[in-house]
């Protein structure tokens, strides 16, 4: 068994409901998100916006869980890879490590509270008791495996029954998002990958990761992308200074 | 920058070098400048470049490492993980070379010569080597980061502790330590020649490596790093030290407020290229953008 996501990008809407869901099931601090929201112009003269709907991608030989220096990020019998914050000791060699950069360090201007230095929020008391978020370690998605191991001892099936499916593919207004065995040839998720060529983001690192995207021009067309382009001469970096 | 901009454009790491990342800084260039001296001090058997050379590993090194890690009261853990990753390895040889240090020292004063000092010098000589070597093991082994994922660095990363080590012998030598001066600034030099070749290589490798590379360099040459690479590598850590030699191999003498301007710059320069390896990190894009 190893669970996996199909993002199906020809039907993302950019609602952002994912992140909200995962906001609400998490408890998540405001200064980070779990699966993130690409939106990238694509098509020239006349633009149009792709989204790419981006989360760990729990790789089945993750970085992560190679460069872990205390095992506190593992990778579980069903392909789940999960930190336990209180074995993590926040090097950040993880976050570092991962190619897909998927992964969060929480410090502490991440967690200054919704309203800060004004009012805690019920929701926020909520989340101290509910699930805890341990300032200065990292943090990244799980696949709701709470909810998969709740609904599992309950004799569900994580991708068909709600209870036991991850949260932003319950709430995906657009059904972009597929959940589900992708051992099992069976499953809607090999379906998917087979009949409409899933593919993974950067296979050159052989990370194997266990979300694949359909039907998106990026990835799968034929034309050039920029980074193809022999003669194109680089621009210094220096983004986000 | 929009949001998510990120994600679709080269990336450079910033975990390990912005706001509290500085301490990770400190600590690398330290476990090298650390190790590369204690490593001239075992060839000049010099007792005070020894003990120089363990405190910069254990109170500077360990220190700005543990100030930097997010929960540094659970470094225990760390250190009980060797099999896990050159991260835990690293923190062991740390503390090896602190105890065998420790130990050899102690007999190079009071017992010199026997044989538990010979082992000691030994084990506390191969620990100070890796100590030296695994921060550049450390970014080798990230794929994510292509400019850092080179045998080179390492390489690089030794030969720039031994620079330092020869730096602080002829300091060591100038305030009447045990150490000749003229095989200390021997040293120096040709290890001086050694890095600026090594550093050659390390660029030209990798802009021809592939594209989030070469941006990497480019970053470094032309970027905002540019600054730091410039003046604080080339200038200070290469053009000036390189003056002082060739000046006191024609003058045959130097005086001592030269050389320890040398020393200085060629330190000031170690920093800038731990520095700038770091900030200059850089990822592929997540999503390639399309024409």
């Amino acid at each position: 068994m190893r669970w996996g996501m199909v993002v199906d990008l020809s039907k993302c809407v950019r609602c952002y409901a994912c992140l909200a869901a995962c906001r609400i099931e998490h408890f998540l601090p405001m200064g980070i998100n779990w699966p993130r929201l690409v939106a990238l112009e694509t098509g020239g003269d006349s633009p149009t916006v792709s989204t790419y709907s981006v989360r760990c991608n729990q790789c089945k030989d993750a970085p992560c869980v190679e460069v872990c220096p205390t095992g506190a990020t593992t990778r579980r019998e069903d392909g789940v890879v999960t930190v336990d914050q209180d074995k993590c000791v926040g090097c950040r060699y993880c976050v570092v490590a991962c190619p897909y950069q998927n992964r969060t360090f929480l410090s502490k201007d991440k967690d200054q509270g919704f309203f800060p230095g004004r009012v805690v929020t019920d929701f926020e008391k909520a989340g101290k008791k509910l699930y805890k978020h341990q300032i200065g370690t990292t943090e990244k998605c799980n696949f709701c495996a709470e909810r998969i191991d709740a609904g599992l001892a309950k004799g569900l099936k994580p991708g068909i029954d709600r209870e036991a499916t991850p949260a932003c593919v319950n709430t995906c207004p657009a059904r972009a998002l597929t959940f589900g065995d992708l051992d099992d040839p069976n499953s809607e998720v090999s379906r998917l990958i087979r009949e409409k060529k899933g593919f993974q983001l950067h296979p050159e690192y052989n990370t194997d990761p266990s979300v694949y995207f359909i039907d998106g021009k990026i990835g799968q067309s034929d034309e050039p992308k920029v980074d193809d382009k022999a003669d194109k001469e680089p621009e210094a970096i220096g983004v986000g200074e | 920058m929009e949001a998510h901009q990120w994600m679709i454009h080269y990336t450079r790491q910033t975990e390990w070098i912005d706001r509290r990342g500085i301490f990770l800084w400190i600590a690398f260039y330290a476990g090298g400048l650390g190790g590369g001296l204690y490593l001239v001090s075992l060839y000049f058997n010099s007792l005070w470049g020894m003990l120089i050379s363990w405190l910069i590993i254990a109170v500077i090194k360990g220190g700005t490492h543990l100030v930097y890690l997010g929960k540094p009261l659970r470094f225990w853990r760390i250190i009980t993980r060797p099999q896990t990753s050159w991260l835990a390895r690293g923190f062991i040889f740390v503390m090896l070379f602190v105890f065998f240090g420790a130990i050899q020292m102690a007999l190079t004063y009071w017992l010199p010569g026997s044989t538990a000092e010979i082992v000691f010098k030994v084990m506390a000589g191969i620990m100070a080597f890796s100590v030296a070597l695994y921060t550049g093991i450390i970014l080798k082994n990230i794929k994510g980061v292509p400019f850092w994922n080179s045998t080179l660095l390492p390489v690089l990363f030794i030969f720039c502790g031994l620079l330092g080590g020869f730096g602080l012998a002829v300091v060591i030598a100038l305030n009447g330590g045990d150490i000749n001066l003229a095989a200390a600034e021997t040293g120096s030099r040709w290890l001086l020649l050694a890095n600026v070749l090594l550093i050659g290589i390390y660029l030209w490798q990798a802009s021809a490596k592939e594209n989030t590379s070469k941006q990497s360099v480019l970053e470094q040459l032309r970027g905002h790093s540019a600054p730091i690479f410039w003046i604080g590598i080339v200038l200070l850590g290469i053009v000036i030290p390189l003056g002082i030699a060739l000046a006191g191999l024609i003058m045959n003498h130097m005086s001592s407020i030269v050389l320890v301007t040398g020393v200085a710059c060629e330190i000031i320069g170690g920093l800038a290229l731990r520095y700038v390896v770091l900030k200059a990190g850089a990822y592929k894009p997540l999503v390639a953008k399309p024409q």
